[in-house]
């Protein structure tokens, strides 16, 4: 029989678990590389701090005029205004928390009533839930300064919304967890996020264009939202303004409501966790019928001139773009950063500038953009190899051929993107003239393969693992954007004082020659760094190593 | 006399102040298997990562199938095959397309590179899910999956890092019969690992680091003999191991220390 003599109530609990994950960041923080971690921590403390007091006094003053004006109704929009952020806000920082996962507990000799509660209680400690409160608390001051009447109503109000919000909040979190902890699922939402935030650029001339329209029917579809736990809390108050006592329990009964049904569900959700939920990656061994393997389709010898070890490369990497969700969907983005900027800047209609840009700027600039946003990977190429890099220093091959194959699919997605894009520009702003447009694709070969050395030397200097479909610390070395940005920034004025030069000489002819010159000479020099970043790939094959196997 | 696999003088791996690997020389004969002992932290590893270009040594060398490693790792590469520690798996390629791709860094023709890897995942039961990404296969397909990659090209000797780690009997069974091809090749296998029966039951060679140092090197029988002495009595390789590593007694748990279990 073990020796407890008695489980510990769930305050001491909930205490030794605040005590555990405390002692979890301070030990995190004791690694050097975390140090960097301490100084971005206090940075975002102050931001956040700043953000919280500002926004409190902008609640207080809202509650204030809404209550004293004589329009608590429109208290709802400030309680739909929290009720966003504190369902929203936790999904867009789960990539910052703590790693420490609450499922563990699951461990210990504790009941399901008592796991509920510290779950809620870990839910209160989110940064969203404390900002949260601190606008409730604050609004309801200034309503009540502005109508010392309404103080039981909103106090009463905002414990239910604050036990409505966290009940939801850890639902929500909690079916997160349940679908995300297959990788596949991971992948595809990653790559919705970032087609969502690709989406939302486009909404603004959307709205330009069809705001007008789509008015009177968002009008009609807001009284619908009355029914909802935010318009319910600003409903009971507004009664309780006009002392309107069976007004303000009826909504609050509603409200009530909304918290049972979400308890209830959030019960079953805690008590499945409780009985030990099965989330793990790897299916169930079945039997299967056996067969024989299917060959590996290698899509027929369109690679036979490369030497088989960067030809192996080449195709691993394509194999790897495929099947990355994130990097594959930001191949998307090229023709369609091209769509949007040409809206707002370009073509006919712009919708930003009322005179359409020239493409004799806007076209290098465009592809500028574009060319720095598709080689910012190149700067750690090696970020998704895992434990995998080992097989290139096991196998007796030159480094040199991995970089070439890796360099070499870039190169092809690069030039297949920048076509796609040059397509969308001339249908939809048209090409500049053909010295200029020469003078840009030859900038591009200079400016791309110029970098590749850097990149390379950048990929083996400050190596950064990053998972496939996961926002969880998934963050580059800070040297190595740096070093993106630098590169491309000098490399960006080069080449606009070239352009320039050509303006300035009265020979639209000058820079596509400059260009084609340092084309050739970037390419002379990539071949001759090829060697000693071979070498130095030896020397730094144990950080690339301990770095990606981690 | 036969050939050396593996020679190495005065190997020696340095991490800052803490000395891995302390000039260590080894002398492992072709087709040999041969089991290098040690417990934790005590050097296994980095001396296996040296011995396949996975860590470069402080000092000493290193000499494999008469070539030396420093001046010619491509030519040693070649005829080395490696299960390095975590197994060095691209874990989003399937396994056909990972034995394709080693096969192919290793210089292998493709329609060789199919054959060898078709057969190889059907002998090692691999075959049956031809779409699973390697990220998704079980510990021990993925060891199964790494002894393939490792013996593809047909190497001359074999560098195995606890092969037979967090693996089940039945993805045992697989790896030993592997190996044991191998061995009927002449192929030479340095193997690390931690159960000692696997190690007694397959090596006919062995060698115990500790420390940082070669405490031990020979054969199984010229290791018994050596703890014996002369009472003749048959030591299992468990006891050799302790008798060795644990002599000075600070390996040993101290169980009176736990007042409260008694």
């Amino acid at each position: 029989m073990a020796d407890l003599v008695r489980s510990p109530g769930v305050l001491a609990q909930i205490k030794l678990i605040a005590r555990l994950r405390w002692r979890i960041l301070r030990n995190g923080l004791r690694r050097k590389n975390n140090r960097m971690d301490l100084i971005g921590l206090i940075f975002a403390s102050v931001f956040a701090s700043i953000l919280v007091l500002g926004l409190s006094g902008a609640f207080y003053a809202g509650g204030y005029s809404f209550v004293s004006g004589g329009h608590a109704s429109r208290m709802a929009f400030l309680f739909w205004a929290i009720f966003i952020f504190w369902q929203v806000f936790p999904v867009f920082v789960a990539g910052f928390g703590s790693s420490f996962e609450f499922r563990t507990l699951l461990r210990f000799p504790i009941r399901l009533p008592a796991f509920y509660l510290i779950g809620l209680a870990y839910g209160l400690a989110d940064f969203s839930a404390i900002a949260a409160i601190c606008w409730l608390l604050s609004m309801a001051a200034g309503a009540t300064v502005a109508q010392p009447s309404v103080l039981a109503a909103l106090l009463l109000v905002v414990a239910a919304f604050v036990a409505l919000n966290v009940t939801i909040e850890r639902l929500l979190g909690s079916w997160f967890e349940r679908l995300f902890a297959r990788r596949r699922t991971r992948e595809i939402f990653v790559g919705l996020f970032v087609l969502s935030m690709v989406a939302l650029q486009f909404l603004s001339p959307f709205l330009q264009r069809y705001g007008k329209t789509l008015q009177p029917m968002i009008l009609r579809w807001l009284p619908y939202l009355s029914v909802f736990p935010p318009s319910l809390a600003g409903n009971t108050i507004a009664r309780a303004a006009e002392y309107d006592l069976g007004g303000a329990l009826l909504s609050f009964a509603g409200l009530l409501a909304y918290i049972l049904v979400f308890s209830a569900l959030l019960w079953q959700r805690f008590a499945v966790q409780y009985r030990g939920e099965e989330l793990s990656e790897t299916s169930a061994p079945v039997q299967q019928a056996k067969r024989r393997v299917t060959p590996v389709t290698e899509g027929g010898d369109a690679l036979s001139v490369l030497s088989p070890q960067i030809a192996a490369v080449v195709r691993k990497e394509f194999r790897y773009l495929t099947r990355n969700g994130f990097a594959f969907i930001t191949l998307l983005m090229p023709p369609l950063l091209v769509l949007l900027f040409s809206s707002q800047f370009g073509g006919k209609h712009p919708t930003v500038s009322h005179r359409s840009i020239s493409p004799e700027m806007f076209f290098p600039g465009m592809m500028a953009y574009l060319v720095l946003i598709l080689l910012a990977p190149a700067y750690n190429s090696f970020a998704y190899e895992g434990r995998g890099i080992q097989t290139y220093f096991t196998s007796p091959v030159r480094f040199r051929n991995v970089l070439l194959g890796k360099n070499l699919l870039l190169v092809t997605v690069l030039a297949v993107e920048i076509v796609l894009a040059i397509i969308v520009f001339a249908f939809r702003v048209g090409l500049p003239a053909q010295p200029r447009f020469l003078a840009t694709l030859a900038a591009i070969v200079f400016i791309v393969v110029g970098q590749l050395s850097i990149a390379n030397w950048s990929s083996l200097s400050f190596p950064r693992k990053l998972e496939f479909g996961q926002m969880r610390n998934q963050r580059q070395s800070g040297i190595a954007v740096l070093l993106a940005f630098g590169v491309q920034i000098v490399l960006g004025g080069i080449s606009t004082l070239i352009l320039f030069a050509g303006k300035w000489t009265g020979n639209p002819w000058l820079p596509t020659e400059a260009f084609a010159f340092l084309a050739a000479a970037a390419v002379a020099g990539y071949v001759a760094a090829l060697d000693p970043l071979d070498q130095l790939a030896q020397k730094k094959k144990e950080v690339l190593i301990e770095t990606l196997c981690r | 006399m036969s050939e050396t696999a593996i020679l190495t003088e005065k190997l020696t791996r340095r991490f800052g102040g803490l000395i891995a690997v302390d000039g260590i020389d080894l002398q492992v004969a072709a087709g040999q298997f041969f089991g290098f002992l040690g417990p934790n932290g005590a050097g296994k590893s980095t001396t296996i990562k040296m011995l396949t270009g996975l860590l470069a040594p402080s000092s000493g060398r290193m000499n494999l199938l008469g070539v030396d490693f420093t001046s010619n790792p491509v030519e040693v590469k070649r005829q080395i095959g490696v299960v390095p520690e975590g197994m060095g798996l691209f874990e989003r390629l399937t396994g056909s397309e990972y034995l394709h791709f080693v096969g192919q860094m290793y210089g292998l023709d493709r329609a060789t590179t199919r054959q060898r890897s078709e057969e190889l995942l059907e002998f090692m039961q691999l075959a049956d899910r031809p779409k699973t990404l390697v990220a998704d296969y079980s510990h021990g397909m993925q060891k199964k999956l790494a002894l393939a990659a490792a013996v593809i090209h047909g190497p001359r000797i074999l560098f195995l890092d606890e092969p037979f780690e967090g693996v089940d009997a039945l993805a045992a069974g697989a790896l030993k019969a592997l190996l044991g091809r191998m061995m009927e090749r002449g192929v030479t296998i340095f193997l690390t690992s931690h159960v000692l029966e696997i190690v007694e039951r397959l090596c006919s060679h062995v060698a115990i680091i500790h420390k940082g140092r070669l405490v031990a090197q020979g054969s199984l029988e010229e290791l018994r003999r050596g703890v014996a002495g002369d009472s003749g009595t048959t030591q299992t390789l468990e006891a050799i191991f302790l008798s060795i590593v644990g002599q000075d007694g600070t390996e040993r748990p101290q169980l009176e220390e736990l007042s409260w279990l008694t």
